[in-house]
């Protein structure tokens, strides 16, 4: 069983009278453990894409599910619950909430998690300081975002996306203002938490030489996805 | 144990954000509802005191000079000092009406001024001791024997200025001495500012002192109806016949007063439901700014994993916070202002009671359950509109 199957997706937007299609006719099926890269021009739908798969956006055509579930048939809550415990978003711009710390932007998405699945306050404490280890941000925890070079605010979006134990990474360029060693670094830690924990992974990137490390390679053109 | 960060922590770090315009805010709420605090006090206290004065009335009907009916109620519910006269002899022909039981006249004579400006005036009431039945029922020790010349019996209120010698009796009652021989119980009417005497003093006060008043004259007259009589119809036989005088009956009493406020009640009405307009209007723009504002951080909370209705709940939260705290404040300004100003507006000074604490309640109730629903009422589209926006919308805004 894929974890993602996206069968036949379009996605058009309206701008006025026109539309536009930035996703077209993508079918692609994502297995649970991988790790996956996308390239491609700017405006060729990769972050539509991305959106579809998260669940932040509806396909106007087609059909996505997560373990054979239709994202469809999920309903609004149920969609919010998938988004919630299933997928970590790293966006393309910044996403931090500016009048929360470091550390509570970073406990953001647990309080949406449903009462029974909730973990202890002390042990996200943990979590929370744990991942910013890992992103080399812990001596920032209690800085506001405003206190944060771009850079920064990045990782922290990045260590944010694992709070949930997440199965599925949606990344959009999750690098893009990172000098070439923090970048790296970043890079080094999503493959020990592919190969440790066998969390997916689906990476936007500009970085082809990055891209070209990846077990999966993917290129978005004009809305269509070709395998590298 | 650490804090859990939840839901309501997000609230409060929100409602921080933007002191001066949740300053503005919350002042208009206060405002609205204050005014409705006070507008509620007032009605309710006016109401209540014109409801009392009536029941405890023992008369049915109300006799007064044409002209005098005001008047009379000012005396009666207000306890102001208010002089009028008529024939004595118009007490032989409305005896003569069917349906009259008993009559009781009384004569309001001129105001024994107090030795200190906050002493309020008090009416000095003749009445005829034969006949009563107004005054003595409410004695608190019942005499015994009737009045002598020179003796009085004193309301609850003045008994108590006389007893720390804001009124002097000896001196300043037409220049006759009188002695305090009884005090009546509280009537919660205009009875606890008079000091009554009995009607064989007026000669002498006649002889002795300017009084305005001649023999054989009356202010009113107290009549009880036969059982079974009705009220309206010897109401309009008396008023039918006899020119000279005006009839209230019990349950008309207050009427007039009533009458007076109307229009302060409009006013009060008015700026109501002006300010609640604003407020509405206010909380609308404010919240559908802060819903503009925070269109990108819902997005992004929703992406992250935020129902609907969590969404919502987080809006409420800080909507709830903010109605409660205005409401609160105009509750404690409205109360203020209601008891601050029954002691210096002459309207509500000289009313016999205050609303009870229960009345209080009930009114900081409704202004809590009015000012939060307003809150709520405003910030109702702006948030209905923020949790259907689609997350990859609002996150691109
Ligand atoms: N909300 C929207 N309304 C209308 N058109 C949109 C909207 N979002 C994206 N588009 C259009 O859809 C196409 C794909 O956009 P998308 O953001 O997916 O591109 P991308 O590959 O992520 O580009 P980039 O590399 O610049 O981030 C573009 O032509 C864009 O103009
Ligand atoms: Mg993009």
């Amino acid at each position: 069983m894929s974890q993602i199957k996206l069968q036949n997706i379009t996605k058009t937007y309206k701008v006025g009278l026109d539309s536009l299609v930035a996703v077209q006719d993508v079918s692609l099926d994502i297995q649970k453990g991988d790790f996956i890269s996308i390239v491609g021009h700017s405006g060729s739908g990769k972050t539509t894409l991305l959106s579809l798969i998260g669940g932040i956006t509806t396909p106007t055509s087609g059909r996505i599910s997560f373990e054979d579930m239709d994202l469809a048939a999920m309903g609004s809550n149920g969609l919010s619950e998938y988004r919630c415990q299933k997928i970590g978003f790293m966006f393309q711009f910044a996403s931090l909430l500016p009048m929360l710390t470091v550390k509570e932007n970073l406990l953001l998405p647990t309080i949406f998690v449903p009462e029974p699945e909730r973990t202890g306050a002390a042990k996200l404490n943990d979590k929370a300081a744990e991942l910013l280890r890992s992103v080399g941000l812990l001596d920032k925890i209690n800085a506001f975002p405003g206190q944060l070079s771009g850079g920064q605010q990045r990782r922290v979006a990045i260590a944010r996306s694992f709070m949930n134990n997440p199965a599925l990474i949606l990344a959009d360029e999750p690098t893009g203002d990172l000098d070439e060693e923090t970048e790296q670094e970043m890079i080094n830690f999503f493959k020990s938490m592919n190969q440790t924990k066998g969390i997916t992974f689906v990476m936007v990137t500009h970085n082809t030489e990055l891209a070209s490390h990846t077990p999966r390679r993917l290129r978005m053109h004009q809305g269509s996805l070709q395998l590298l | 144990m650490p804090e859990r960060f939840t839901l309501s922590s997000l609230a409060i770090r929100n409602l921080r954000r933007r002191p001066l315009r949740t300053t503005i805010l919350v002042a208009a709420l206060t405002l609205m509802v204050a005014s409705l605090v006070f507008a509620l006090s007032f009605v309710m206290r006016v109401n209540a005191s014109i409801q009392l004065t009536a029941e405890r009335l023992g008369a049915d009907l109300l006799i007064v000079p044409t002209g005098a009916r005001g008047a009379a109620e000012d005396i009666l519910v207000e306890s102001h000092v208010r002089s009028f006269y008529m024939d004595k002899a118009i007490l032989e022909r409305i005896r003569k009406v069917a349906g009259i039981d008993k009559l009781s006249p009384q004569t309001y004579l001129v105001s024994l001024i107090g030795m200190c400006c906050s002493v309020p005036e008090s009416m000095v009431v003749a009445f005829n001791q034969e006949t009563d039945f107004i005054v003595k029922p409410w004695l608190k020790k019942k005499l015994g024997r009737n009045l002598q010349k020179g003796e009085a019996i004193v309301g609850e209120e003045s008994a108590f200025n006389i007893s720390l010698g804001l009124i002097e009796m000896e001196t300043k009652l037409f220049g006759n001495a009188f002695k305090m021989v009884g005090v009546l119980d509280k009537t919660g009417s205009g009875l606890d500012t008079a000091i009554f005497i009995s009607d064989e003093n007026i000669e002498d006060i006649i002889k002795n002192s300017e009084a305005k008043i001649k023999a054989d004259q009356i202010s009113v007259i107290f009549a009880k109806l036969e059982k079974g009589a009705n009220a309206y119809k010897v109401m309009s036989e008396i008023e039918n016949n006899i020119v000279e005088v005006d009839v209230v009956m019990r349950k008309d009493i207050g009427k007039s007063l009533l009458a007076t406020l109307g229009d302060i009640r409009k006013i009060f009405y008015f700026t109501m439901i002006l300010s609640t307009i604003l407020s509405l209007f206010l909380v609308w723009a404010i919240f559908t700014a802060i819903a503009n504002e925070r269109t990108r951080e819902v997005g992004i909370m929703r992406a992250l994993g935020a129902k609907e209705g969590q969404v919502v709940k987080l809006f409420l939260f800080e909507v709830l916070v903010l109605g409660a705290i205005g409401s609160i404040m105009g509750i404690i300004a409205g109360t203020s202002l209601s008891v601050l100003l029954a002691k210096n507006f002459s309207i509500l000074k000289n009313l016999p009671i205050d609303i009870g604490l229960l009345s209080r309640m009930l009114i900081a109730a409704a202004g809590l359950l009015f000012g939060t629903g307003i809150c709520v009422l405003g910030a109702l589209s702006p948030l209905q509109r923020l949790k259907k926006l689609e997350p990859l919308i609002a996150i691109s805004r």
